[in-house]
This record gives structure tokens, sequence and C-alpha cells, in this order.
């Protein structure tokens, strides 16, 4: 299947992880140009190492969650010639909601939901300039169906979903959409981790057996991205192994 | 520059009307039809043709009427507590939209101009 576009440039949200990395390697096969943000030194480095042989095709631009000066920068940067927005931020904090630090409660969803909030608006602002433009937002299928301890997490990953979901309603008329993907077990990342300490035991849940991989996912992202998915707009898409679908 | 003729031009571009009069005393919503997505993207246009910092509930006076009943509430003149809400509006045209607000939004042309031509509003 060849895969379209409308546009090329691309912010990717949480630049430095595993997906993201192998999302940008396609995408930089497939003709965009992602724009990968990173809050660290370490993920700077980690997406030089990465993308080296694509040196001149991508860039690389400095955001911390939560600090709004760096998303300032962001957009001095890019300007507003933004296509696509693939969002892959996501901080963790695991607690059960009883015993959880009160200060860590109110800063985590100031980054992870109040920040993402002023993402959205700049970058629909943005969009709106040229009528158009894609956004992914990769939730979780901890979202609906989170274990004891991810209460917070799941709670943000809704709360953005539901930003994601309105952005494609309100802006759909002029040409901007947006979708939600949720993975399952995923192996790549924290996924890759979670599974290991589980032994692996825990995919024997899953109708297919097995975790989603990355590659998996970044065509699939991709897919989201090109003309041929237009269509899909403010919904979400498990990918999941039909581990959500049963009990 | 010509603010009015800018603002006709944006506008006939946005809510794609044929040619059709539009004065200072053009009210957006109720004459033009424009609706909050309209307003949206107007935002966006203006803060990028105009070069000037665009605060959406500032510039459409979203709160309006919030702020005249919190006037009311507090016992303060809502004359001087909108100005003070809204400096880029001078006090004669506050007392003209409150003598005119039970009949809808009354967001006009000339509302839009007095907004980028103030002074601090310059990026």
């Amino acid at each position: 299947m060849i895969l379209r576009f409308s546009g090329n440039r691309a912010l990717v949200l949480g630049g430095t992880c595993e997906l993201a990395l192998a999302l940008a390697h396609s995408m930089i096969e497939s003709g965009l140009f992602p724009l990968l943000t990173y809050r660290d030194d370490k993920g700077l480095n980690r997406i030089t190492e990465a993308l080296r042989p694509f040196n001149g095709r991508y860039e690389t631009c400095y955001l911390n969650f939560g600090d709004r000066d760096s998303l300032d920068s962001i957009f001095s940067q890019a300007g507003d010639d933004l296509d696509f927005l693939v969002d892959f931020a996501q901080g963790n904090y695991e607690s059960l909601i009883a015993g959880a630090d009160e200060e860590c409660v109110y800063s985590y969803f100031m980054e992870n939901v109040s920040f993402r909030a002023e993402i959205l608006k700049r970058v629909g602002r943005a969009m709106l300039k040229k009528r158009k433009g894609r956004l992914v937002y990769v939730s979780s299928a901890a979202a609906p169906r989170p274990n004891p301890g991810q209460g917070f997490y799941a709670a943000a990953k809704l709360a953005s979903e539901a930003l994601y979901r309105n952005m494609g309603l309100e802006l759909g008329e002029r040409g901007i959409t947006t979708v939600i993907l949720r993975p399952g077990y995923i192996e790549a990342g924290r996924g890759r981790i979670y599974l290991q300490k589980q032994d692996r035991k825990i995919l024997e849940m899953t109708p297919i057996k097995r975790a989603i991989t990355g590659e998996e996912i970044s065509q699939t992202i991709l897919f989201l991205l090109s003309d041929s998915a237009a269509g899909i707009n403010a919904t979400e898409i498990s990918m999941d192994g039909g581990l959500t679908s049963g009990k | 520059m010509d603010f009015l003729a800018e603002l006709k031009k944006i506008l006939k571009e946005l809510l794609d009307f044929e040619e059709r009069e539009i004065t200072p005393e053009t009210l957006l919503i109720q004459d033009l039809g424009a609706e909050s997505i309209d307003l949206l993207e107007l935002a966006v246009t203006i803060n990028s043709r105009f070069k000037v910092a665009v605060k959406d509930d500032e510039i459409f006076l979203t709160r309006f009427r919030l702020y005249s009943r919190e006037a009311e509430q507090q016992g303060k003149d809502a004359i001087h507590y909108l100005a003070g809400k809204y400096p880029f509006l001078g006090k004669d045209r506050i007392a003209e939209i409150m003598a005119h607000i039970k009949e809808g939004p009354q967001l006009k042309i000339k509302d839009l101009i007095s907004y980028v031509t103030y002074p601090s509003q310059g990026v």
C-alpha cells in the first residue's frame, strides 16, 4: 500500500522514546520531516545516535512538559509550519489513590494534562492558518483498563484523550483531525521492562498471545497520519491484540 | 494601515460571503452570523496579519456579561469595572454595549479595530 501525506513537517512529542525513534525512522523513509522533542542531554544523544544515518533530515528541540518557556522555543524554531503532531509524551506516576502525595498529584496533572492542553492550543492555532493538520495521540490500553496503582496514569491519559477527541470535533471542518491510539503490551521501552518483570506470563491473557512490536506501532501511526486514514477522526483505536475486549 | 479595509478582506475570506456592506457598526455574530470556530480562526488571522497578540476572551468580549454580573454582585460601578477588564474599549462604548446587551452579542467591527490599535497590544 502506498501511503500519501498532506504535508511533511511532523512534531513528535516525547521524541526520545524507542517508539518515537522507530517512527522517526519510518517517517524519514516516507519523506516526512520529524521534529523530535527531548528534555535532557541524554535524550538528545539517544536521538542523535538512533538517527545518525539521517543527518539533516530531522530536527530536535528541547521541550520539558510543564516548562512554558520551552514551549515558546519550539514555536520560535518551528514557526507555524506544522502538518502533523504525534504525541508520545507521558510522565509516569504510580501510586495507590489513597496513598498518593498531594504535591505530586497536582504537578502530575499540571504537566500531563494542563500543559498538553496548552500545546494543543498552540498547535491547533498554527494548523488553522494552513487549514489542515493531523494529530495522533499515543494513549494506552491502561487508560480504560488500569491496574491498581495506575489510577493517575489512566486519569491523565483519559483526560488527554478527551482533549484530542474534542480537538477533532471542533476543528474537523477546518481540515484538522485527530485520532487516539491505545497500544496494549508493547515489546518496547517501558512495556518491555514490564513484560520482563512479569516473566511475560501476562501475555497469556492476550488473545494473540504476544506483545505488539514497536515496528507494528510505528507503521500503524504512519498509516494514521496518511491521507488513507483521513476519515478516522476524533476517536480511539485499540491496538492490544484483543486484550481489552474480553475478560 | 487601513484596519477596516483589512478586516473586511479577512472576514470575506473566512466567512465566505459575497460582497456586502461592512461598516464599523456591523455586528459580527448577529449580522455576519460568525460562529465560535469562525471567531477562533479570526483570532488566529488577526494575530498573524496584524502581528498582534490576541486573547480570544478579550477581543471577542466573551466574558462581558459575566463581568457585568460580577460588578453588580460586588456593588461596583459596572462601567468602571468593565473598563478595567477591557481597556481598549472606551467608557462610552461600554455603556453602549450595556444598553443593548439584552438584544444579543454586541461585538462590532469597531471593537476589533479598537483591540488591534490599542497601544499595548503590539507583539
